[in-house]
């Protein structure tokens, strides 16, 4: 026996709404020919804020190596003046640290020069050459700069 | 090291002589009028040192240029202090490159003071990376002549010689 007081579920009055079997296209909002225009305005907007960024940019740069290189022989001869000293400091203590060895001249090896040089053309002096007397950690400061920042 | 006692080195008191002691931003904010007031001694010893590395033989030319160096920052001090120390001040505070764009006000206000006061205009833009052109009395440095080994005798000279005779030759010629 089935319950009491059930209710058949029907059809709304009037029947079901017709199947929608039709495309339906979406609503058009903008049109070809306004794409590519605001493609167009979009890039050429863009283009021309890079080219005067760049430009920008490119006298910013002009400026600072004006600068940079305004200065270079002030720093390049105090450089120079330095570094010859430290050369001369490295000769003395050469002959000061060598003058007991038998058979040593300074700035050879035993007598031979270090370096095939007809012409007499100037050659730097190595690092190790250079920072030979000095403490390890001095050179490292020095080399990698680390003291400056 | 790489000198013998024989090789010439300056002493120390040939290389000795007041140095700028300025700190970056200092010369970073008088480098345009710097280098416009000392072109001259400038060009000259950067000049000495792309024709020969040697630093031994740029020295007076070194010294001149600290030498001016030394007059124009105390031709600065004396006319335009007040301006400079706030245009410096501005560039040590501007950005971690210290760049000049942060500073235009304080910059202006000393190039109006070195105009009035020194007579001197900042130099055009691109003036230092442009090539410069310098006319020097130095002579340019020779290298030494090469010491070169002798020279190994000619062939013989096979194109007046008679020919051989081709008895033997394998072609009948």
């Amino acid at each position: 026996m089935a319950p009491k007081g059930y209710k058949q579920e029907m059809p709304p009055s009037g029947g079901y709404a017709d199947i929608e079997w039709a495309k339906r296209p979406a609503p058009k909002r903008i049109g070809g020919i306004a794409t590519f225009g605001l493609f167009s305005a979009f890039t050429g907007a863009m283009w021309a804020a890079y080219y005067f960024e760049k430009r920008r940019q490119k006298i910013e740069e002009l400026e600072m190596r004006d600068a940079r290189i305004a200065v270079q022989p002030l720093l390049l001869a105090e450089q120079q003046r330095m570094m010859l000293k430290q050369f001369r400091d490295n000769r003395d203590e050469e002959n000061e640290l060598m003058k007991n060895v038998e058979g040593w001249k300074t700035g050879t090896l035993w007598g031979e020069p270090v370096y095939n040089n007809i012409r007499n053309r100037w050659l730097w002096p190595a690092t190790e050459e250079y920072f030979a007397h000095c403490p390890y950690w001095e050179k490292f400061n020095i080399v990698y700069d680390t003291l400056n920042h | 090291m790489a000198f013998t006692n024989e090789d010439y080195l300056p002493s120390k008191e040939e290389l000795t002589v007041p140095e700028l002691e300025l700190t970056s931003s200092v010369l970073r904010a008088g480098a345009h009028h710097f280098g416009k007031y000392c072109d001259k001694q400038c060009k000259e010893f950067m000049l000495c040192v792309s024709e020969d590395p040697d630093p031994r033989k740029c020295i007076p030319e070194g010294k001149e240029v600290t030498r001016c160096g030394f007059e124009f920052f105390g031709k600065v001090k004396q006319n335009c202090f007040t301006e400079f120390t706030k245009y410096f001040e501005c560039i040590d505070h501007s950005d971690r490159q210290m760049s000049l764009k942060n500073c235009r006000p304080p910059q202006s206000l000393f190039d109006e003071c070195m105009k009035n006061k020194l007579g001197q205009d900042r130099p055009f833009l691109g003036y230092f990376s442009s090539p410069r052109i310098h006319v020097t009395e130095r002579p340019k440095p020779q290298l030494t002549p090469h010491k070169l080994p002798e020279r190994i005798p000619d062939p013989p000279d096979f194109k007046n010689s008679p020919d051989p005779e081709h008895k033997f030759s394998p072609y009948g010629v």
